[in-house]
């Protein structure tokens, strides 16, 4: 069952964050001008918050049910972890800061900061990714894009007009959900593929700890669930305007 | 420097910016959840407009916070994973119910407050920051469940060389985490309280536009900055009760009390140095006083000021010296952080694991690469942070975009 609660927070993590770093990256080929790069950043503002927070309960969940684990995974790939926190934390600052000042050259130089940290933390997977799975370094960039390819999907999904032409125009046609569902997919089996390779099984913390923290978070899984489900639903309208962002 | 020390000063550096932001989000996430209550209870514009100046400055903080908070997090299993390895099934636990029980709802909803604004029902706006408030305590609770576990470890048994949790009612009931609580987070209602009063001196002082707007806040950050300061010391004073023998003898400086501490110490865990750096010890703790006793007589005397109309539209020495204030609760915040978590030195998990042990095998160059990125990251991100939040408290509630409705507002269309 731990395995399972670890598998739901990561996954989660990667389809539904997965989404807003791939819209991150490609932000100056979704917007061309200031204003549309900020329609652009609309599309995710109210769910980046929302969708990163299920890496922190991941993490969460690795310190509580899988302390050994944590431990060896993060300090064993540890220059790659860095690299993965400090693009996290850049794109977010430029995500929140972007907004806040009038003027083109603080907003072009935050949107920079989305763009390059939203890079550095999908390489930072990547790298993350090949040192689990038995694959070349260079698959890292394949993660990459895979991440790159689910935004675009759900930018196709969030936008209208030119906008919304342009993101699905590169995965090939108009059908932005389908495409959206295998991305999603992609990254599921990546995430199912990469836990399989890891020792999670001999990792698990204590029996007492389990017997306590498992109930507990089996209990509160719905409340989370319904927690965002309502965000989904408040912003689940096309965005065609800017945002507080 | 050892890569020991490179490691604890990573931690150090990333865990105290931390605490800044996090002192200030929870003192004024109370606030605007209390304002926000007063707003839509009454229908009162005033205190619309006092809910979005303060809520934009809150959120300005905010995203500081979550971003020193996420390094911190990964740092566990980064730089000290011989703790997660060795007390991972207890010290862990609280971690894993601090970003279930309370992070995650708090971002989710913190998300549908600032996005939702005109979108949703009124009372469920209000409902959303009182929920984000009080996961931000509940946030708070299960930190200090851990810190106050490092500090005095209850509840545990050691099986193979490893702790193993045998009774949660008693780590969550641990004095040195209870008596913690009360402390950080009455200490952040001062640092909310001062930060209210000190901006809306700013803006009285200089005779800005909105006077009464102004006043009314300054009341109310007065209002919480002296009961506040009085809960906190007397949180303080117990903290004292709890506090390590070693912390305690570092604290008294004298010479006989240190060398009886470390006798016992060395009588029960065999040779070698528990004293913490005794200097350092003690003058954040001093620090910590100091600037206790200033705010209290500085919120008294203010808490009466403020009674009187005249003082508060015209007492311009004091609006000055409001405003000067604010950076006060943040340094004797500090201060006392230093003076708790220096004082546990040498241990990680006071007199089971020392810090030393509980280092990642990390190599030199590693550490010096993250702490170099992380410093250079954080302080330029800090700099402008605080530029920003004194940018917007100083332009007004005119200036503020948070609940104003998007320059174009066109018909949404529905995705399904």
């Amino acid at each position: 069952m731990e395995i399972f609660i670890l598998g739901f927070f990561a996954l989660g993590y990667l389809i539904l964050a997965g989404a807003d770093i791939g819209v991150g990256m490609l932000l100056p080929y979704l917007g061309r001008t200031a204003a549309e790069r900020r329609t652009v950043i609309a599309a995710i503002a109210p769910f980046f918050l929302g969708n990163e927070v299920w890496l922190v309960a991941a993490a969460g969940v690795l310190a509580g049910l899988f302390p050994l684990l944590e431990g060896e995974l993060l300090s064993g790939n540890y220059l790659a972890v860095v690299a993965l926190l400090v693009g996290w934390v850049i794109r977010d600052m430029g995500l929140w800061l972007r907004g806040r000042m009038p003027g083109a050259r603080w907003q072009t130089f935050w949107d920079g900061a989305v763009v390059g940290g939203s890079w550095t933390l999908a390489l930072a997977w990547g790298v993350i990714f090949t040192q689990i799975l038995p694959v070349p370094i260079v698959a890292a960039v394949m993660v990459a894009l895979l991440f790159a390819m689910h935004g675009l999907a759900f930018a196709g999904l969030r936008l209208t007009g030119e906008l919304r032409e342009r993101a699905v125009r590169l995965t090939g046609g108009s059908g932005e959900g389908r495409t959206y569902a295998l991305t999603a997919a992609a990254l599921t089996a990546l995430g199912v593929l990469a836990g399989a390779d890891l020792d999670l099984a001999a990792s698990a913390a204590d029996a007492t700890t389990l017997s306590l923290l498992v109930p507990v978070t089996l209990a509160l899984i719905p409340f989370l669930v319904a927690a965002q489900a309502w965000v989904w639903w408040t912003f689940r309208a096309r965005v065609t305007g800017p945002s507080y962002l | 420097m050892e890569t020991v020390d490179l490691a604890r000063l990573q931690f150090a550096l990333t865990a105290g910016a931390h605490f800044l932001f996090v002192a200030l989000t929870l003192g004024l996430a109370t606030l605007v959840a209390v304002l926000q209550t007063r707003a839509t209870l009454t229908r009162s514009p005033i205190h619309l407009r006092m809910t979005r100046f303060w809520g934009q400055l809150y959120i300005i903080n905010y995203a500081m916070g979550i971003v020193t908070g996420l390094v911190m997090e990964f740092q566990f299993g980064m730089s000290w994973s011989g703790l997660t390895h060795f007390a991972g099934n207890v010290f862990g636990a609280a971690l894993a119910i601090e970003t279930l029980v309370a992070f995650f709802i708090e971002s989710t909803f913190l998300g549908l407050w600032i996005f939702g604004w005109d979108r949703l029902n009124r009372w469920a706006h209000l409902a959303l920051i009182w929920v984000v408030t009080l996961t931000a305590y509940a946030s708070a609770f299960w930190i200090l469940i851990a810190n106050g576990f490092l500090q005095n470890p209850v509840g545990h048994e050691v099986v193979n060389g490893v702790l193993q949790l045998n009774d949660f009612g008693a780590l969550t009931a641990n004095p040195a985490s209870l008596v913690a609580f009360g402390h950080v987070l009455s200490g952040a209602m001062v640092v909310g309280g001062f930060f209210m009063a000190g901006v809306s001196a700013y803006h009285l002082r200089r005779r800005t536009r909105e006077q009464e707007f102004f006043r009314k806040s300054l009341r109310i950050g007065l209002a919480l900055a002296l009961p506040a300061t009085l809960v906190a010391g007397a949180f303080g004073g117990l903290g004292f009760a709890t506090m390590q023998p070693t912390k305690a003898a570092a604290w008294s400086g004298s010479a006989q009390e240190l060398a009886q501490a470390q006798a016992d110490m060395v009588a029960r865990f065999g040779p070698g140095d528990y004293l913490p750096p005794v200097e350092l010890v003690r003058t954040a703790g001093v620090v910590m006083m100091l600037l206790f006793v200033v705010m209290l007589v500085f919120s008294a005397v203010s808490f009466l000021l403020m009674l009187f109309r005249p003082a508060v539209r015209g007492l311009r020495i004091w609006h000055w010296l409001l405003t000067a204030m604010i950076p006060v609760p943040f340094v004797t915040m500090l201060a006392g952080w230093v003076f708790r978590e220096v004082g546990r030195q040498p241990w990680v998990v006071y007199g089971l694991l020392t810090t030393q042990d509980a280092m990642s095998h990390v190599t030199p160059l590693e550490m010096r690469v993250s702490l170099i990125a992380f410093c250079a990251v954080f302080g330029l991100l800090i700099v402008v942070n605080y530029w920003l939040l004194a940018r917007h408290a100083r332009r007004g509630p005119d200036a503020v975009a948070l609940g104003s409705r998007p320059a174009e507002t066109p018909a949404p269309a529905l995705t399904f």
